[in-house]
């Protein structure tokens, strides 16, 4: 596990890479591209969270892509290539199950760049960017994006105080246990409705999104965020170009087609693998500049 | 700096664009309807474009004020050479009289859609030469007719009649018209003219006396008299000592007068001539319904089907056929069956089978406006 230095760039360069991973991950459905994706995606959380990461993908993720896989032909018999026949009559096609299997990796993909994108754009970052464009919705954003970790960590608190007490969720008859449970519900949700109350209030007596407002800020644009930008610009207009000439098309329904890879299209996988793949770059690059620094003293 | 980064990415835009524009050069849009021209000749150079491009192009013609339009599928072309597709067409007293210009075969099968300015209250049509049947004729359309006819030889002169004008022993055959590989031995036609006459002998279905005025349980409106009444599933005994026959035929010619509004991605899958089975003798046995046979023959034929199960209607809904879906060639778009010239108003697994019927399964663009169904939702 290396130190991730990506996530020490510009927010606007980490919100910019995301934007672009996660939205070529959702809009491009060739194998190829998927295929890339996938495998940065991997290497970049595994880079971040490490061991937890390979342990998700294979309890979650693998799981998640073979299960699609199967469901999806159960409910979609769209395709020319029938294998066989269920029981009702419709067929079993070939390009449903590939379908079903290209639906799952872009789930798994997915999840993993959002995984990395909540440990890179950390709230302070995202309130940094957008809170001055969009007081109020990055608020919101930056409030529901903590909830669920904040929830459960209020969770644990209130359970054990309620243990001390005696009212213990593990103990008791079924009725006295669901009733502990239900109470220690009810005042999470009481907990919940009050702390968004409590920060919204506490936001606006500090005069958040009044015009004329400054916001402290570590983050400075410098050399390194510009060539950064320009790298990731590049990518993107490139890649958009990639995908408005078809460079990435395919098709599942009603047989499988697909753009020849050729030495007009290879350039777009190219530079898509190479747009994924920059942080990880980025973090070995910063690693090996750190070891030669730590050798010569 | 900023400078540095703004004259790089529009560079790049430049180049882009140019890469983009580079691809079109052709003279002529094959994705637009092409006009005939006076003499109505289409060089061999647009049909090799046709050919080379795998595209469907359409061209369009007049005659007094009759419109006609042919359809050209890149996939049929073989070998081309100039042709001339202008028509002559005259009303007759019965139907519609056609003269070609062109005197030899196309050598590839082309779809011919004459557009009538009137709607033509008939379930189907053939072209006869003289006596002899030489094309069999598909009529869609909503408001007015379109009589769509898959043309491959060329017969100097034809005069278009209604099926119940002239008698069965004459009909084409349909392998011959619809240029057909298959099932050559099995096809059988149009023998229909006289289906709307009489309750067969081995028939124990109820038939509708036309009194009832409200819904049954299945939201089925009041069944016409004279129709059969719906038999539901769960009732229908099937005794496979008794076999009969019925003749089924799948067909889409609608889409081919509607290819605009098709799903790109399907288009492929449409055939030139809009037949996706032709009129096929079908063995079936008793109390089975037209979902249970559609379902065997497109097994027997290899021919993909989608149905899903309705509890409202207790009936199978057919969502597509051949990969043509419900909803592919625009919002009103959908496949329905009809019977005997009828399109009953319940679903096809309520539809009990007797022998000798004729089932039509046809692709819809316009809620079945088109196909020739008659009243409203």
């Amino acid at each position: 596990m290396i130190r991730d230095s990506f996530s020490e760039y510009h927010p606007f360069n980490n919100f910019l890479y995301f934007a672009l991973v996660i939205g070529f991950s959702l809009a491009l459905n060739h194998p190829l591209a998927q295929g890339i994706a996938l495998v940065c995606a991997c290497t970049y959380a595994i880079s971040i969270d490490g061991k937890k990461s390979v342990l998700f993908l294979l309890k979650y993720c693998l799981p998640m892509v073979i299960l699609t896989a199967f469901i999806n032909p159960a409910f979609n018999h769209e395709g020319t290539t029938i294998l066989l026949y269920f029981s009702n009559g419709n067929p079993l096609t070939l390009e449903s199950i590939l379908y079903g299997f290209s639906a799952g990796v872009m789930l798994v993909t997915l999840l993993l760049w959002f995984s990395s994108f909540n440990r890179v754009m950390t709230s302070d970052k995202f309130i940094y960017l957008f809170g001055k464009v969009i007081p109020a919705l990055s608020l919101v954003l930056s409030m529901s994006l903590r909830f669920v970790p904040k929830f459960k960590a209020q969770m644990s608190t209130v359970t054990e105080a309620q243990r001390s007490i005696g009212r213990d969720v593990s103990n008791g008859s079924l009725w006295q246990r669901t009733k502990t449970a239900i109470l220690i519900f009810s005042i999470m949700i009481t907990w919940a409705l009050e702390n968004a109350i409590e920060t919204a209030d506490s936001m606006k007596s500090r005069g958040y999104g009044q015009k004329g407002r400054t916001a402290f800020s570590i983050y400075r644009f410098d050399e390194r965020d510009q060539y950064t930008l320009i790298w990731l610009g590049f990518c993107g207009l490139f890649l958009l170009s990639g995908t408005l000439l078809s460079a990435f098309g395919f098709r599942y329904f009603p047989n499988v087609r697909y753009a020849a890879l050729d030495m007009t299209t290879i350039p777009f996988y190219c530079v898509y693998f190479a747009l994924c793949i920059t942080p990880v770059v980025l973090n070995i690059k910063e690693e090996r500049k750190w070891k030669t620094l730590v050798s010569k003293m | 700096m900023m400078k540095r980064i703004i004259s790089l990415f529009l560079t790049l835009i430049l180049l882009l664009s140019f890469t983009a524009c580079s691809g079109n050069f052709a003279q002529v849009d094959l994705k637009e309807p092409i006009v005939l021209s006076e003499d109505g000749i289409v060089e061999k150079n647009v049909l090799d474009k046709i050919k080379n491009e795998n595209a469907i192009a359409t061209f369009t013609g007049k005659s007094g004020d009759i419109k006609y339009e042919w359809t050209i599928f890149g996939s049929d072309l073989a070998d081309t050479r100039d042709v001339n597709l202008s028509l002559v067409l005259e009303e007759t007293e019965k139907g519609i009289k056609v003269k070609f210009s062109e005197t030899e075969d196309l050598g590839f099968p082309a779809l011919l859609s004459i557009h009538l300015n009137e709607r033509w209250k008939v379930d189907g049509a053939t072209a006869f030469d003289g006596d002899t049947a030489v094309y069999s004729v598909s009529i869609t359309g909503s408001k007015t007719s379109i009589l769509n006819i898959s043309v491959n030889k060329i017969v100097a002169e034809c005069e278009i009649l209604p099926d119940n004008e002239k008698a069965p022993e004459s009909t084409p055959s349909t392998e011959s018209s619809l240029n057909d590989k298959d099932d050559k031995n099995d096809t059988e036609t149009n023998k229909t003219d006289d289906y709307l006459s009489d309750v067969k002998d081995n028939d124990d279905r109820v038939y509708s006396d036309g009194n009832a005025t409200d819904q049954d349980k299945y939201k089925t409106d009041p069944v016409p008299e004279g129709k059969p009444m719906p038999v539901e599933p769960e009732d229908q005994e099937i005794d496979k000592k008794k076999s009969y026959t019925c003749t089924f035929s799948i067909e889409c010619s609608t889409i081919l007068n509607n290819l605009a509004d098709l799903d790109p991605d399907k288009r492929e899958l449409v055939p030139s001539n809009g037949v996706i089975l032709a009129p096929t003798k079908v063995t079936f046995y008793e109390g089975e319904s037209v979902f249970d046979v559609l379902q065997r023959v497109c097994k027997e034929k290899g021919i993909h089907l989608e149905s899903s199960w309705t509890p409202i209607y207790n009936s199978a809904y057919i969502e597509g056929i051949h990969n043509l879906y419900e909803f592919d060639c625009g919002e009103l778009s959908g496949w329905m069956y009809r019977v005997n010239g009828w399109y009953p108003n319940y679903g096809c697994s309520r539809y009990q089978l007797a022998d000798g019927e004729v089932v039509e399964w046809r692709y819809t663009c316009d809620l079945g406006n088109d196909v020739g169904r008659e009243g409203t939702w």
